[in-house]
């Protein structure tokens, strides 16, 4: 397969940038950050994997989940809105409040709503990250190509 | 009878969301999944036509509504605005939707079925709906892109050569369409400070000409490209015959009449003095979209082709109704625009028609070629008469809604003494006959050159390609029978579209009394607006 150092950099910054992307969707209901900005560090840390292990191994891993993620995420989307009609607008905020541990956590549909634009994020540029490294390897001629090791 | 405002919008959430649940399985089985999407397309248009018509309904019934998303009051939350006008665009876009329905499950192949037709008939529907109910001009601009993308994945469905060249040059040019727009967008923002087009319509009558005119200006040139007007039609007939018949008759009644209807909607909103003062502006790029219409049809050889020339050469008389919207007339100030509007609907019947008719002989004979076609009266009467029909009532005969339409609008450019273009429009009106005339020729008279493909004869397919365009010719002839009922409809949609007062009052009551404490963006705070 490929290079040690690409596969040993998957190991460990993979997680890393997918903690990072679930920090940047937390954070981004009051500051900087958000569903669509999270989305992309994630679609990033599976580059990694894109890189490392192949786009076909990517794709046996994460591919089933592709196609479907875009329906899922544009339904959790509408569905935030639709939570506002039951107060009385589309898109209405709602929140619910809970304490963990001390702490007070706030949900809602704005959160709900920056879930399914990650969702979509993501689906979207996995599927075209997968189709870019799937067409350049079918270019580049197999003698060049590293095959997997057994 | 009151309905919660909510409703609104529904015509935007509704395809939204149906769209949305048949994306879901897309790890199901190909066959089960197009049966599903099918279903769930099928559902969602009869749904969205039921919703509309109740919508057009409720505006007769108590006049113009709104709606804040989110209900944060007008010039901070998006608005969503009903009133006839848009109501009557709402119920048109569903009906034509739902009677390509059927020609679709007929005609549409599995492959393209497999790579999600019905569920970006939705999406191009809510962009649709979306552009009619909006309130907000950013908005309008995101719906605008939401029809672009839908219909990108239309044209290039099955991913042919021709068609991947005529996407390429479709989403070019309506990028450049869309650019205009959000230019226009942006500086509106900059130099009024609002985006919400109730607000805009009392702080642009105050802001200086040269505002006014780069703003119109830009949405001209914006909303004229999305119409395929004079100067920017390239895209259209050289991508409008590429893809599947279905998608074309689709387009035709949907994309170009966005583009006529914002500008119908924003100009005797935004810029009522201009719409005077450039009047001559108006008729000129009027009369060049007409004439080079249809003089492009008498040089194509595809019925396709010719029929996307003619989409060019109507869209012409819209902008002549819109060049004489306001001008007086014995029926009223208005007038002019209830015409135009008229026209747009007789078109989105007509054309739909003629495309989905053209497009089965298309897809029966295997070729759209007028140099292979022929003599097909004898074998297909029934679509031959309602091609001819079709034909003539585009050419403006009566007793069709085009002859109303024609009829009106030269009334009306006569009476504000615009005689050149009423001259024009006469002569394109004869040639346009001419075409029409040569097109049903070529197709269905004359001996048969060409025997039609025996796989293609089953009985059943004819039926559900044939009765959309029945349905669409008889709305027609309807129209022209009974003139007078949807007369005073469009006369009703047209006085609420220049009433100015009423749509802020709609909107929101206290747009124009901020205004006394709150200077317009251009005269306090230029600096701080130029680093937002």
């Amino acid at each position: 397969m490929t290079e040690i150092y690409l596969r040993l950099v998957d190991r460990i910054l993979t997680p890393i940038l997918l903690l990072i992307a679930i920090f940047l969707f937390l954070r981004g209901h009051d500051l900087p950050g958000g569903g669509f900005i999270a989305g992309l560090v994630a679609a990033a840390a599976i580059e990694l994997t894109i890189l490392a292990l192949g786009s076909t191994a990517t794709r046996d891993r994460y591919g089933p989940w592709l196609a479907p993620l875009l329906g899922i995420g544009l339904t959790v989307a509408v569905t935030a809105a639709l939570i506002g009609m039951a107060g009385g607008g589309f898109f209405l905020g709602r929140w619910i409040q809970f304490e963990v541990a001390g702490e007070t956590l706030k949900l809602g549909t704005p959160q709900l709503f920056d879930l399914g634009v990650m969702l979509v994020v993501v689906g979207m540029a996995v599927t075209y990250l997968l189709r870019l490294s799937e067409a350049a390897e079918a270019a580049t001629p197999s003698a060049e190509r590293q095959e997997p090791r057994p | 009878m009151t309905p919660h405002p909510t409703v609104l919008i529904l015509p935007v959430a509704l395809p939204l969301l149906l769209g949305a649940i048949s994306l879901l399985f897309q790890s199901m089985g190909p066959d089960r999944r197009v049966a599903l999407q099918r279903t769930l397309a099928g559902l969602g248009l009869f749904a969205n036509l039921a919703v509309a018509g109740f919508l057009l309904f409720w505006v007769l019934q108590s006049g113009p509504q709104a709606f804040q998303l989110g209900l944060w009051p007008a010039p901070f939350g998006i608005t969503v605005y009903l009133d006839t006008l848009t109501a009557l665009m709402l119920v048109m876009v569903g009906l034509l939707s739902l009677l390509i329905y059927p020609f679709a499950l007929a005609t549409i192949d599995p492959e393209r079925a497999q790579l999600g037709f019905f569920p970006m008939m939705l999406f191009l529907l809510m962009g649709a709906n979306g552009a009619f109910i909006t309130g907000d001009l950013f908005n309008l601009y995101v719906f605008y892109e939401v029809l672009l993308m839908a219909s990108f994945v239309l044209l290039t469905l099955g991913g042919t050569p021709s068609q991947i060249n005529g996407g390429i040059r479709y989403v070019v040019l309506n990028l450049m369409g869309s650019m205009m727009l959000l230019l226009g967008a942006g500086i509106t923002y900059g130099t009024l400070g609002t985006l919400n087009m109730a607000h805009i319509a009392v702080r642009m009558v105050e802001a200086p000409y040269t505002v006014q005119a780069l703003i119109a200006g830009l949405l001209l040139v914006a909303f004229g490209a999305k119409a395929a007007a004079f100067p920017a039609f390239f895209w259209l007939p050289s991508s409008y015959h590429t893809p599947h018949p279905v998608v074309t008759a689709l387009f035709s009644g949907v994309l170009t009449k966005v583009g006529v209807y914002s500008l119908f909607r924003v100009f005797p909103l935004f810029f009522p003095t201009l719409l005077a003062t450039w009047q001559p502006l108006l008729l000129t790029v009027a009369g060049l979209t007409m004439v080079v219409g249809v003089l492009g049809a008498f040089a194509q050889p595809t019925i396709r082709r010719l029929l996307s020339f003619h989409i060019i050469s109507q869209i012409g008389y819209m902008l002549m109704g819109l060049g004489v919207a306001l001008s007086p007339s014995a029926y009223g100030v208005g007038f002019g625009l209830a015409l135009a509007i008229l026209f747009l609907i007789h078109n989105q019947l007509v054309k739909t028609a003629l495309l989905l008719g053209g497009g089965a002989v298309e897809l029966e004979m295997g070729t759209g070629k007028l140099s292979e076609l022929g003599g097909l009266v004898h074998s297909r009467p029934l679509q031959a008469t309602l091609f001819l029909v079709a034909a003539f009532a585009l050419a403006g005969f009566p007793p069709t809604s085009g002859f109303i339409g024609k009829l009106g609008l030269l009334e009306v450019t006569f009476a504000a003494g615009q005689w050149p273009i009423a001259a024009v429009s006469v002569f394109v009106s004869l040639l346009t006959t001419m075409s029409m005339i040569r097109l049903w020729q070529s197709i269905f008279w004359g001996k048969p050159r060409l025997a039609p493909p025996p796989e293609v004869r089953a009985p059943g397919r004819t039926l559900w390609t044939t009765t959309p365009s029945a349905i669409l010719v008889a709305i027609s002839l309807a129209i022209g029978v009974a003139a007078q009922p949807m007369l005073a409809l469009v006369q009703t949609a047209a006085s609420q579209a220049i009433d100015r007062a009423g749509y802020v009052r709609t909107v929101n009551p206290a747009l124009t009394e901020q205004e006394r404490s709150l200077p317009l963006g251009i005269q306090s705070q230029p600096s701080e607006r130029a680093g937002g």
